[in-house]
């Protein structure tokens, strides 16, 4: 009861602080919300990997680059717009992160965790400096006219090209919960994500059912790379960061709490854009990040402790 | 006794002749993984070639021994100990990031060698490091410090609206990445703008360094209105916040980028359109600059690319300079060398004559100014120095459309 009524207080709290920010700052809420949204279609894909094969994909960053550079050579090869060069790169991601699956971590499945972090963060190395080989560090950009696509709202003008992230997270989440609810395979991942071994005795192929899921996850990775590359340049580099960013809000949202990414992205990003509000503030942005995780993270095990 | 002496001076002899028939090593220190470091190694390697074609140095070829830094103080030091113990190189080349500079002058001290730098612009670290003459005789600097760098954008920016009454700036934002890069670049403008126009800056996240987003540092910079918009980050910031800075209408008079380098087809790009840099050379400068249009065309026949920045010719530049010295002076041998080095008179691919005089600290600095371009239809123009121009500026920065 009691717990019920901190949820519709924090709700309604939540929703006070919406408003009035809509009201004070609502640049706050545009690129807050625009900026969880690339969070959070980055994140999900290594969540429902988390979630279900368990293993903390230390190259997830790596592998969206890779992505969008397939996706770059493509539009630059043939003219295609990344737009619609997404469907054969999400294709040829999946199949690559299937083959990874099968001849790499497949093998790492049953060793210690450490055996598993090592191997994808070594995957992750090997695909940037083999692409630094192929393409040098040189970035590059495609100019895409539609990308400035703006409104102006009296004074404000601001950008819209990137709620296509939200559009695509949230179809995303929308999507796995179908696939995860609706589907003989979705519902198979759930049970081989909750316990393998018992799974596997009531016949469910688990090994088919890790690799269908790796090469899911590496679609979705696919196609969020040609969407990266619409808004960001690319090189090497690239996807680093957003490892460890998606890795701590699949940590901070839950290992297996899909939706729960969506309202940790939302949560980072507009912390992030409410503290760059105020000049004073604006270093400290990078910080929120940690504090936020810490925060939620320690609260969880606080809770869990006293239940 | 006799047949002792005379088997010595045979041997004597024969060594001699050897080691004058025997190359000039000369070792060069880049991070070949970053463009400046592989177009500079690659041009520094075209100028040893077309020398060598030519007949070498004092009889004798050059060889050019590249390693690669990464970017790192510990691999630059490490690749200094390498090239002079185990390589044996005769003199030093090569630089391009003030942090991996810096690390290298232990080593450098330690051993003495010539040493001509490509980079390192950073006088608060480096240049303090090498400290005054004597001790850093050694050392000629071809890039200009961060406080040339200023000096001659403040003097570019006067004599640009006194040729062009219609431009006029009065407020300065400048944007600056978050890094040390960066906030360096907010010192100096504070430092040297300060004075005589209004400054305003905001910081932002690179997208080299997981950041990308620039809306709030734009945000702020359409609130104080500037006449002139700098941006000092990276190339993989050039695009994007060209695209989030049309999608917010910011139209500063004058919008201005100071990256090391341009991302790969930004000129093709229709946003590039009379957007201004900071710069030492652009391809433009072969209409009018003999030298400029000789490395080019070298340059774009041996490695079937166009150089895409300044640390090329740079660097081209440095073998020929250390070439001619060497020639002057007969030898390699340190102090003859650095002799030889400080009557240097080289007519360089950068549209200047560089000589060697004394800066703020050290006694031998060569280039002092840099150049203020623009991109038009594609290409980078000088629109200063004045001399060098190769096209008038477009002003205001066109309104989007």
């Amino acid at each position: 009861m009691a717990s019920k009524r901190i949820k519709t207080m924090a709700t309604m709290a939540g929703a006070a602080a919406f408003v009035a920010l809509a009201i004070w700052k609502p640049t706050v809420l545009i690129y807050g919300t625009q900026q969880a949204g690339l969070y959070a279609s980055i994140a999900i894909p290594m969540g429902l990997v988390l979630g279900i094969v368990h293993i903390v994909n230390l190259a997830h960053g790596e592998f969206m680059m890779v992505a969008a550079y397939a996706a770059y050579s493509l539009s630059m090869a043939t003219g295609m717009d990344p737009l619609i060069a997404l469907i054969p790169t999400a294709a040829a991601t999946s199949l690559f992160g299937f083959l990874v699956y099968r001849l790499t971590i497949r093998n790492a499945l049953k060793a210690p965790e450490l055996n598993q972090l090592i191997l994808t963060f070594g995957l992750g190395i090997t695909l940037s400096q083999i692409t630094n080989i192929l393409f040098t560090s040189q970035t590059r950009k495609l100019s895409l006219d539609y990308v400035s696509a703006s409104v102006t709202i009296g004074e404000l003008s601001f950008g819209i090209w990137s709620f296509v992230f939200v559009a695509a997270a949230i179809a995303m989440t929308v999507g796995l919960k179908l696939f995860l609810t609706r589907t003989m395979m979705g519902k198979a991942a759930v049970a081989v994500g909750q316990n393998p071994r018992g799974a596997a005795i009531v016949g469910i192929d688990v090994d088919r059912t890790y690799g269908f899921i790796f090469a899911l996850a590496l679609a979705m990775v696919g196609a969020v790379g040609a969407l990266f590359l619409t808004k960001s340049s690319i090189f090497p580099g690239v996807g680093g960061p957003f490892t460890m960013k998606s890795f701590c809000l699949v940590a901070m949202a839950g290992v297996g709490n899909i939706p729960g990414i969506l309202a940790a992205s939302l949560l980072l990003g507009l912390s992030e854009a409410f503290l760059r509000v105020f000049r004073e503030l604006r270093g400290w942005a990078d910080i929120v990040f940690f504090v936020l995780i810490i925060a939620v993270i320690l609260g969880r095990s606080l809770k869990e402790r006293k239940s | 006794m006799k047949r002792i002496v005379a088997l010595a001076t045979a041997v004597l002899m024969a060594q001699l002749v050897a080691a004058q028939g025997a190359p000039i090593k000369i070792g060069g220190i880049w991070p070949l993984s970053d463009i400046t470091g592989k177009q500079g190694s690659a041009a520094a390697q075209l100028a040893v070639a077309e020398i060598n074609k030519a007949g070498g140095v004092l009889g004798r070829q050059l060889e050019l021994i590249v390693v690669d830094d990464e970017l790192k103080a510990d691999k630059a030091a490490a690749a200094v100990e390498k090239l002079v113990t185990v390589d044996k190189v005769d003199v030093l080349v090569g630089g391009m990031a003030s942090g991996a500079e810096l690390g290298k002058i232990p080593a450098f001290k330690k051993y003495g060698k010539v040493v001509i730098a490509t980079g390192a612009a950073g006088s608060g670290t480096v240049e303090k490091a090498l400290g005054p003459s004597p001790d850093s005789d050694f050392y000629f600097h071809l890039h200009p410090w961060d406080y040339n760098q200023g000096a001659s954008y403040s003097e570019g920016w006067d004599a640009i609206q006194a040729q062009y009454p219609n431009m006029k700036i009065k407020k300065i934002f400048l944007a600056y990445e978050e890094g040390a890069f960066g906030k360096s670049s907010w010192d100096q403008t504070k430092v040297l703008f300060g004075g005589r126009y209004t400054v305003d800056g905001a910081p932002f996240k690179s997208a080299a360094m997981g950041g990308g987003d620039y809306a709030s540092m734009l945000e702020a910079a359409k609130d104080y209105k500037p006449d002139l918009f700098i941006w000092a980050g990276y190339d993989a910031d050039a695009l994007p916040m060209l695209e989030q800075a049309k999608a917010m209408k910011f139209n500063p008079g004058i919008y201005l980028g100071a990256p090391p380098g341009w991302p790969i087809g930004f000129g093709t790009s229709r946003l590039s359109a009379n957007v201004m840099l900071y710069g030492m050379w652009a391809p433009a400068m072969n209409d009018t600059n003999k030298a400029s249009k000789k490395f080019y065309d070298g340059f774009v026949a041996k490695f079937k690319e166009e150089p895409a920045t300044y640390f090329a010719p740079l660097s081209y530049s440095a073998i020929f300079i250390l070439a001619d010295a060497i020639k002057a002076a007969g030898t390699v041998e340190t102090a003859a060398l650095i002799k030889a080095l400080k009557a240097t008179k080289y007519e360089s691919p950068l549209g200047e004559v560089i000589t060697f005089s004394k800066s703020n600290i050290i006694a031998h600095q060569g280039i002092k100014r840099q150049k203020i371009l623009q991109w038009q239809a594609g290409r980078q123009e000088v629109i200063w120095p004045l001399e060098a121009k190769t096209e008038v500026p477009v002003y205001p920065f066109p309104q989007w459309k």
